[in-house]
């Protein structure tokens, strides 16, 4: 049984009295473990299904289940819970605290899971040694690169150990060589730790290293390569 | 270590700037009030003391009837009631009084006059317009023709210290009764109204002249501590329950003028309070919506990261907290730093009002001193720290209805 299941979902935002219409008739089935890279251009749908798997939004039409959670029709505290306990987001901005430091930033899911101190500060300590930016502990956002955050973004992500890790455009804002990096250690991560991501990209970097893309255009699925070995 | 204190800590501090001006704000109003009230709670006890001390005394006892007629014919013999009175734990004084209304002629003119037969001794140890008269002015005894004049009726007399006046009242079986005095001292109280018709003399020379020997008006009872009396008050009660033709009431009662006075005084100062208060409460709720606004990218993540949106107001009702908490702290500071000046050192109004100055048909003090009221000092201030979490409840809402989606795409 997929891990994530989208069965003929719409997803239709409303400005005003006009209907934007962001995924039509869409259904997908990830596997657990996987690596998939939803690829298109900007307004394709990509991080309406990002959204819609992590809990964020509901579909107009059609049903998200995620295990045996059914998004759509599931109460606002039970997507809360979910999100908390079983789904890590990686944004493209990054999205840190600015007022906590590197540590406290990942920390964060865990002491709002109510984890005790002691053991959130071992489990980020053991996250930055393996995401490779120890020492950074106690830099606060404003003193890190654009990759060091992401590393951080990436440790609060995999702290509350989710079942999926949801990534929107994770590499957009950093150059080359550092973007490469971080597929190859979110790579690493997903063969090591079994943990399943799906990936929002339209850079070709991201699209090479995933073991499965699947297209969009205007909301409808264009294209799924399938898992590759 | 990351908490949630430590986050809304953090936070409260983003716009220092901001959060200083607020805080200040906050303090600088906890300062004023307490300070301001601790001065009115001065003055009032001042006020208080002088005018029981003066008058009817903290607590008073009086045939039924008399306090609202002032008719003269309802005095009491006390009997041993004043001795016993005095044993009562908090008990200073007990002064008897005579009061009747006389008519006053001199050689030369005649005025209505208060008539008030005292006991000099126990009376001058307490009356604060007694106590300054010299040795050689004051009443020697309790049946003498010794009489001590308010300074305007001395004038209006056109009388001296060492001349005779003759005293008329109404006698007990209807007659008119007079009797000869010799001015021995002259009192100013600085109010006009007692100093143009007081006229005091030893209590049996006046029970006398009325024909009731041995009987009083008043037992006026001078507590150590005013706020004794809800501890007297049932002891004495007790001691008069045998004489129901009795009431022991309040100086309150006997002296509405002054506790109206008082009352009214204090109602438009705690208006002006509230109105501080509801300012500064204004100005938190500008300071946390403004903080909420700025930031609803961030709250947004911290949705989807997982928090409930019930976590959210929490934490923004955190960083209220905190904030009234440190104001309420620095405020309580500065408003005890103000309340110890205006106790060691006071407010002089010599050059602004007159120094005979009435309130309440009290002299008015014009050094304003305040005393110190450090339970409704607390009080104050967590009704402030109360109020800056209530100022935060509508941010606080309004942060827990952001849907993460759009807050995220919020710069």
């Amino acid at each position: 049984m997929p891990l994530i299941t989208l069965a003929d979902v719409s997803k239709t935002y409303r400005h005003g009295s006009l209907e934007v219409p962001a995924l039509a008739n869409f259904s997908l089935a990830v596997e657990a473990g996987e690596f998939t890279v939803l690829a298109g251009p900007s307004g394709s749908g990509k991080t309406t299904v990002l959204n819609l798997v992590g809990g964020l939004d509901r579909p107009s039409a059609g049903t998200v289940t995620v295990g045996t959670l059914e998004i759509g029709g599931a109460p606002a505290k039970i997507l809360a819970d979910y999100r908390l306990r079983r789904v890590g987001f990686i944004f493209q901005s990054y999205n840190l605290i600015p007022v906590l430091t590197a540590a406290e930033n990942a920390e964060f899911t865990l002491m709002l899971q109510g984890v005790p101190r002691p053991q959130r500060r071992r489990r980020v300590i053991g996250l930055f040694a393996e995401l490779g930016i120890d020492g950074l502990e106690e830099r606060r956002p404003g003193d890190l690169s654009g990759g060091q955050q992401q590393r951080v973004a990436i440790a609060r992500a995999l702290a509350a150990e989710p079942d999926v890790i949801l990534a929107d455009e994770p590499t957009a804002n950093l150059d080359s060589r550092t973007a490469e990096e971080l597929l190859d250690l979110m790579r690493d991560l997903n063969l090591r730790r079994g943990v399943t991501f799906l990936f929002s990209s339209h850079d070709d970097r991201v699209i090479g290293r995933a073991r499965r893309v699947v297209r969009l255009e205007d909301g409808r699925l264009a294209g799924d390569t399938g898992q590759r070995p | 270590m990351l908490s949630a204190f430590l986050y809304a800590w953090r936070s409260l501090w983003r716009n220092r700037r901001r959060t200083l001006i607020t805080l200040t704000a906050i303090a600088l109003s906890i300062m004023v009030v307490q300070a301001f009230h601790n001065l009115a709670v001065g003055v009032y006890a001042r006020m208080i003391d002088d005018g029981v001390r003066a008058g009817s005394g903290h607590l008073a006892v009086y045939r039924g009837g008399y306090l609202e007629s002032r008719e003269e014919n309802l005095s009491f013999a006390p009997g041993e009631l004043a001795a016993r009175i005095r044993t009562i734990a908090g008990v200073q004084r007990v002064l008897p009084r005579v009061y009747l209304p006389a008519l006053a002629q001199s050689s030369s003119d005649s005025r209505g006059i208060l008539l008030i037969g005292v006991d000099p001794e126990a009376e001058r140890a307490v009356n604060p317009f007694l106590k300054k008269l010299p040795e050689d002015g004051m009443l020697r005894d309790l049946d003498g023709r010794d009489a001590v004049i308010g300074r305007k009726l001395l004038g209006d007399l056109k009388l001296a210290v060492g001349r005779k006046l003759v005293v008329t009242a109404q006698h007990r079986d209807g007659t008119l009764h007079s009797e000869l005095l010799r001015v021995r001292g002259v009192v100013e109280t600085g109010i006009a109204d007692v100093d143009g018709s007081l006229l005091m003399v030893g209590r049996e020379r006046a029970a006398l002249l009325a024909g009731m020997p041995g009987e009083v008006h008043e037992l006026a009872i001078i507590l150590d501590r005013a706020e004794n009396d809800r501890r007297v008050s049932p002891a004495l009660a007790a001691l008069t329950g045998s004489r129901p033709e009795l009431a022991a009431v309040s100086w309150k009662e006997a002296m509405p003028n002054l506790a109206n006075a008082i009352k009214l005084d204090y109602a438009s100062q705690k208006f002006i309070f509230i109105i501080i208060l509801m300012i500064v409460t204004i100005g938190v709720v500008n300071t946390l919506l403004m903080s909420v606004m700025e930031r609803l990218r961030e709250f947004g993540v911290i949705l989807a990261l997982g928090s409930s949106p019930m976590r959210l107001r929490r934490m923004v009702l955190l960083e209220a907290l905190l904030l009234g908490l440190a104001a309420a702290l620095l405020g309580s500071i500065l408003g005890a730093l103000f309340t110890w000046y205006l106790v060691e050192t006071g407010i002089d109004l010599k050059d602004f009002i007159p120094e005979t100055m009435e309130f309440g048909g009290v002299v008015f003090d014009p050094v304003l001193r305040a005393a110190w009221d450090v339970s409704w000092m607390a009080r104050i201030a967590l009704y402030v720290v109360g109020l800056t979490l209530l100022a935060a409840l509508y941010p606080a809402i309004k942060a827990g209805r952001i849907t993460p989606v759009e807050a995220m795409r919020h710069h």
